[in-house]
């Protein structure tokens, strides 16, 4: 018919990769979202926590009379009233804990600001006024607060042995690798001690809990996924998921720190089961720098070594981080060693990995959660270029995998097929004069003014699927209405991501009708299917291929009954702009909404046995993982006189395979970039030594601003990825190649003075004083030496009669065995089954997932040897090495590449 | 006017603990109510800081004295020897008020520097000077440029030198039955020269540290001068040895570098989470060199 029609059925109107108006923007730049606090129940009453005066102590006394006979006041709960109702507070992963996690505290206090009591009124001031007369007494103990204190203190929770909450990988760097570093021309140690950082969304946490009929619950909270709160309350209360109902329709941010309910939305909850009435808990914004979860503190090691051109000989990592008291998950940071190396050409890389317990507030999940290894590998690079006289560009260009060397696998083991780091750091450089720069830079240092450039790449696995329980395909359910409209009802949820944008231009694009008539609907749990949201830079990826493949598959269908209404071959049959078109024949030109009125109301003229309506759903199950790749590069001058920083231009070089709409993109980037200023310049959450959050405000906590931030230029590369419609993620990028790229630019700047020995976050403008002057200006080297650092010591509390050995039976190791494997995504039960003959061991393993054999394992003694082969998470052979003794066993596993986790267990009853 | 914000809890979404709310018409009204709460009332101007604090529960007065009604505290005057600003005087309206501008550029210039565009639209003069934060420039101002203190209760009218009405950090020589209605800054000539530089992470942020001052120069000599850190110390801090090393100096025989150090004896910084007193006393040294050489057009050393 004409040149407009292409010839896959579809017309020339396309809408992915278009800079569209966002849906979601005119209900919320009207001021008319509707967030938690703007939902009001009749009926609804308030809550407000009384919470812990101290880091650590024995609770001696709650009393709350006072606040009970306060006017307004219906109820004042503590630990052993809410205990009526259990629930089992569990991780991301949906996995417990090995310490007992309460929503309110419980006999004994962990950390500043716990929630202890639970105040229900008519009003919040109300609720406020009565919670602040509950008397909190306790026997205050001297708190651990630091890394440094929890690996020398006692442990913070009782019946635990140590502070390790997490723990993988080998102490000692093995020989052969000792070896590849001893020969290298440059043996190279970079130490980065990361701050403590609050997500600090702009709406906070919030919770309505409403229970309707005996056992159904309604929760409007602001999350992450309103499909992944409602299964994990349902594992949480063990309620059918039937039951639950959740709402989040808009969320003002989240970042990972409202991936699922804690201490408090969970307290809520219980309480909203217990009383009956609907209640509301509003977190306030001191609240949400003192008493919400955070993020990030951490210190890593990593040493490298290079030969003589710059090329990598190998490299080890330790990683140390702060889990706080209670972490939504106890956590290694595994993800860390996986991808510090994936970009490069590294032969060889060991590592050990801890999270530690601390009496501080929980670690949740913050943007690029192992966001430590871009930051520590390319300010070593940069370290390594300047000792080697080998300049920025030139040592990454020596180490990046390119595309010609794939496919490749990683030092730990992933797969490389279409990983483009040094291509995005090529194409970033056709964009920037870097000779033209060192120019004005060496002439501005002529002039007293300190330029610097400073370059990072990195690789970002995004779209994860199919390995670990939250992380599912995605569902897609899209309908043309009788009226020709579209809607869909997608398993996104948008923390301010615009997935209503981005996934209505998936479908109008492989629909054929204009952006404007298709409606997306999400965040209710009650619509759709399972997705655990945005987690893991995913939605675009896996919900947008399977937005397309579910219009596709309706467009088909929408032919078929065209082509049999309209008389012609279905391969004829185009959508275009909400029109249905047969080639070569314009007068057959019917709109969109007649065939739907037919489809739907009119069965008998469809073709036979063909299901009436226009609907279609799709789940889509992508490939494993995929890889987004990106080069940044920024500019700073440093104020010599104040050791203050100021960006002046920054790029990004970024491969997100297909764009969907060039503006989304663009924005989570600039989003994650500001994270990452933040994160260098301004963030800081510090605790004193009795473990008080010392920045309880926005005084003292500085966000960017929109001043600190500059304009941002964009290159965009687009490899398609393998999944349908060839996206790669790009939600947590920025907040990961950020910060290397600014601190980078910052140490050059700061070159002829010196190099920053031990990077520690924020740079402030003291700590950078410290470089200029070649002197202790902030005070930094004097609070990190070890005369600080008092180590801790405390009369650990007694263990739980339950948990100590009761006489040693002389049983040996054949039989069942109850042990905990402790995996990087949480502590794992299994039972055990030995069967020994002489020296020859077989059994099998068995958890909720299933049960697997072995044999060929060896016993001498009381040790035990044997090697299993598993499929998941990832195909590895877990080699097994454990000791009994007694009614206890004890032990390792050695999961190839990366390192060794604890066994412990005792024998089954 | 007065209403108990208690029984109202029940319908209004309030935040802060429970307080009485009065709205005097006069400044005697005002201190008969102070005099009367015996030390359990706060007065409240602009709000820019008392709201947050009210909301996060970290002031819980039992009666708030709001004086925005009070029209004899409000705008800027001409008064024997100077100007008198308004306690209620916004901190907006000081920026364009003509006299002000006229008359003295030196206070202008750091009013420009309190908080932001926002906040300066309903803070007020008096406001400021009255909570004496430390690392505020009103305050600073005043001491540098010597300025008087107009303080009313219903014992009569006392005048206090800024210099003597700082005691630490949130304290003033203000009594619980005094309120703060004025401020007369002194006659500084047409001409003078103003002495600012703040150090401040962003603009509108609390200052790390600041200095402000002004100065009068005649026959190529020092004249006059009056100079104050903020951010340096427990309150604002007049750099009295700067200031006497300056007076009577001719221009040419002024070593910056020499007053700096002088200046930087005076101060009394402390190390906070933002920066260390380190970092004060480096940067206090390295500004007021700067903003000194800058100001009276000195040659840099060579």
């Amino acid at each position: 018919m004409n040149a407009e029609i292409s010839g896959h059925g579809l017309g020339a109107s396309r809408w992915i990769g278009k800079r569209v108006p966002r849906k979601e923007d005119p209900r919320l730049l009207t001021g008319r979202g509707q967030f938690v606090d703007d939902v009001v129940l009749p009926g609804m009453l308030h809550v407000a926590f009384a919470r812990s005066p101290v880091a650590c102590g024995r609770i001696i006394s709650i009393d709350r009379e006072a606040a009970q006979q306060m006017p307004g006041v219906h109820a004042v709960l503590t630990a052993a009233d809410i205990a009526a109702r259990p629930i089992r507070m569990l991780s991301f992963f949906f996995t417990e804990a090995e310490i007992a996690i309460a929503p309110l505290a419980d006999g004994h206090v962990s950390y500043l600001g716990e929630p202890v009591a639970l105040v229900v009124a008519e009003s919040r001031a109300m609720a406020e006024d009565a919670a602040a007369l509950v008397e909190i007494a306790c026997e205050e103990g001297q708190p651990i607060v630091s890394i440094a204190q929890a690996r020398t203190g006692a442990p913070i929770h009782p019946g635990m042995d140590s502070n390790i909450a997490a723990e993988i990988g080998d102490e000692e760097i093995d020989e052969e690798l000792e070896q590849r570093l001893a020969a290298s021309a440059l043996r190279i140690r970079q130490k980065v001690v990361h701050q403590r950082i609050s997500q600090a969304p702009m709406e906070t946490r919030g919770v309505i809990a409403s229970r309707d009929g005996p056992e159904e619950l309604t929760l409007w909270i602001t999350c992450q996924s309103p499909h992944l709160v409602a299964r994990w309350v349902s594992l949480a209360l063990d309620l059918p998921d039937s039951a639950i109902r959740v709402i989040a329709k808009d969320v003002g941010g989240a970042f990972g720190l409202k991936n699922h309910p804690w201490k408090e939305e969970c307290a809520v909850i219980v309480a909203a089961l217990l009383l009956g009435k609907p209640l509301k808990w509003i977190e306030d914004r001191y609240e949400a720098l003192t008493a919400s979860n955070q993020a990030r503190e951490a210190e890593m090691t990593l040493e490298a070594g290079f030969d003589a051109e710059g090329r990598l000989t190998g490299s080890h990592g330790i990683y140390d981080c702060n889990n706080g008291a209670f972490p939504q998950g106890a956590d290694s940071n595994i993800a860390v060693h996986m991808f510090v190396w994936a970009a490069y050409r590294q032969p060889a890389y060991a590592f050990v990995s801890r999270g530690w317990y601390t009496n501080t507030n929980g670690l949740a999940a913050y943007r690029g959660p192992w966001a430590m290894e871009s930051l520590v590998r390319e300010t070593l690079l940069d370290k390594a270029g300047r000792r080697l006289g080998i300049d920025p560009v030139e040592i990454r260009r020596r180490n990046l995998v390119y595309l010609a060397d794939q496919p490749a696998t990683s030092s730990m083991g992933i797969p490389l097929e279409d990983i483009t780091p040094g291509e995005c750091l090529e194409k970033l450089l056709q964009h920037f004069d870097m000779a033209q720069f060192r120019r004005e830079q060496a002439k501005a240092r002529s002039e007293g003014r300190y330029l610097g450039v400073g370059i990072a790449a990195y690789v970002e696995p995004t779209g994860s699927a199919g390995s670990m329980a939250p992380m599912t395909g995605e569902l897609a359910q899209v309908r043309i209405e009788p009226t020709g409209k579209v809607t869909a009802t997608m398993s996104t949820h948008s923390q301010g991501h615009g997935t209503a944008t981005t996934m209505a231009q998936c479908i109008a694009d492989r629909l054929g009708v204009r952006y404007e008539d298709v409606t997306v609907f999400e965040g209710d749990s009650s619509r759709g299917g399972f997705g655990p949201g945005a987690a893991g830079s995913r939605q675009g990826v896996i919900a947008g291929g399977a937005a397309i493949r579910c219009s596709e598959l309706l467009a088909d269908k929408v032919r078929t009954v065209a082509a049999h209404l309209l008389n012609a071959s279905p391969d004829s049959v185009v959508l275009s702009d909400g029109m249905v078109h047969v080639e070569g024949a314009p007068e057959m030109t019917r709109p969109l909404s007649e065939i739907a009125a037919i489809a739907y109301g009119e069965p008998d003229r469809l073709p036979p046995d063909l299901e009436t309506g226009l609907e279609m759903q799709f789940r889509y199950q992508p490939p494993p993982m995929t890889f987004t790749s990106a080069a940044h590069l920024a500019i700073v001058e440093v104020d010599a006189e104040t050791g203050f920083v100021t960006i002046l231009r920054w790029i990004s070089s970024e491969d997100c395979g297909t764009v969907i709409n060039p503006a989304v993109v663009e924005g989570q980037i600039s989003g994650g970039l500001a994270q990452a200023i933040g994160m260098v310049l301004l963030e800081d959450m510090p605790y004193d030594a009795h473990g008080n959050p010392l920045a309880a405000t926005f005084k003292d906590y500085l966000l960017p601003g929109i001043g600190d931030v500059p304009v941002f230029e964009f290159v965009h590369a687009n490899t398609p990825s393998r999944t349908i419609g060839g996206m790669r993620g790009v939600g947590e990028g920025g907040a990961i190649i950020g910060p290397p790229t600014l601190v980078n630019a910052i140490a050059d700047a700061l070159s002829p003075f010196g190099e920053i020995e031990e990077l520690v976050l924020p740079l402030t403008p003291a700590r950078i004083l410290d470089v200029i002057e070649q002197r202790d200006v902030s005070g930094t080297s004097k609070a990190n030496s070890p005369v600080a650092e008092t180590p801790v010591t405390l009369s650990p509390e007694p263990v739980p009669a339950e948990d100590v050995v009761q006489g040693v039976s002389a049983a040996g190791p054949a039989g069942d065995w109850d042990m905990v494997l402790k995996t990087p995504m949480g502590p794992q039960a299994m039972q055990a089954h030995f069967d020994v003959e002489g020296s020859a061991l077989r059994g099998y393993l068995a958890a909720p997932e299933g049960r697997q054999e072995f044999r060929g394992g060896i016993v001498e003694g009381n040790r035990l040897r044997f090697d299993l082969k598993v499929e998941k998470p990832m195909k590895i052979t877990l080699k097994y090495d454990l000791e009994v003794s007694g009614d206890a066993i004890a032990g390792k596993c050695k999961m190839g590449m990366f390192g060794s986790a604890k066994v412990t267990g005792k024998r089954a009853p | 006017m007065s209403w108990r914000a208690g029984p109202s809890r029940r319908s209004i979404a309030l935040k802060p603990a429970p307080f009485d709310y009065v709205r005097p018409a006069s400044v005697r009204e005002a201190c008969g109510i102070l005099a009367e709460a015996g030390g359990g009332a706060t007065v409240i101007a602009g709000g820019q800081t008392l709201m947050p604090l009210l909301n996060l529960r970290m002031s819980q007065p039992f009666i708030l004295v709001d004086i925005a009604g009070i029209e004899d505290i409000q705008g800027v005057s001409a008064v024997p020897g100077g100007l008198r600003v308004g306690a209620m005087t916004r901190q907006a309206d000081g920026l364009t008020d003509a006299l002000l501008a006229a008359r003295l550029p030196a206070m202008v210039m750091a009013l420009e520097h309190v908080g932001h565009h926002q906040t300066r639209n309903r803070g007020t003069v008096g406001g400021s000077i009255a909570l004496g934060e430390p690392a505020a420039e009103m305050p600073a101002t005043a001491v540098a440029l010597g300025a008087t203190m107009e303080i009313a209760s219903l014992r009569g009218i006392r005048q206090v030198a800024a210099a003597d009405f700082y005691l630490g950090p949130y304290m003033t020589a203000l009594e619980p039955d005094e309120l703060l209605t004025g401020v007369i800054y002194p006659h500084w000539p047409e001409g003078h020269l103003i002495l600012f530089r703040e150090v401040a992470r962003r603009p509108g942020d609390f200052a790390l540290l600041g200095m402000t001052g002004a100065a009068v120069l005649e026959n190529g000599a020092v004249a006059r001068i009056g100079l104050a850190w903020f951010g340096m110390g427990p309150t604002p801090i007049r750099m009295v040895q700067a200031e006497n090393a300056l007076l009577g100096q001719a221009l040419t025989d002024i070593d910056p570098d020499v007053v700096a150090r002088l200046a930087v004896a005076d101060a009394a910084p402390f190390n906070d989470h933002h920066v260390s007193a380190e970092y004060r006393r480096t940067v206090g040294h390295r500004i007021f060199r700067r903003t000194l050489r800058e100001a009276f057009g000195l040659k840099e050393a060579a």
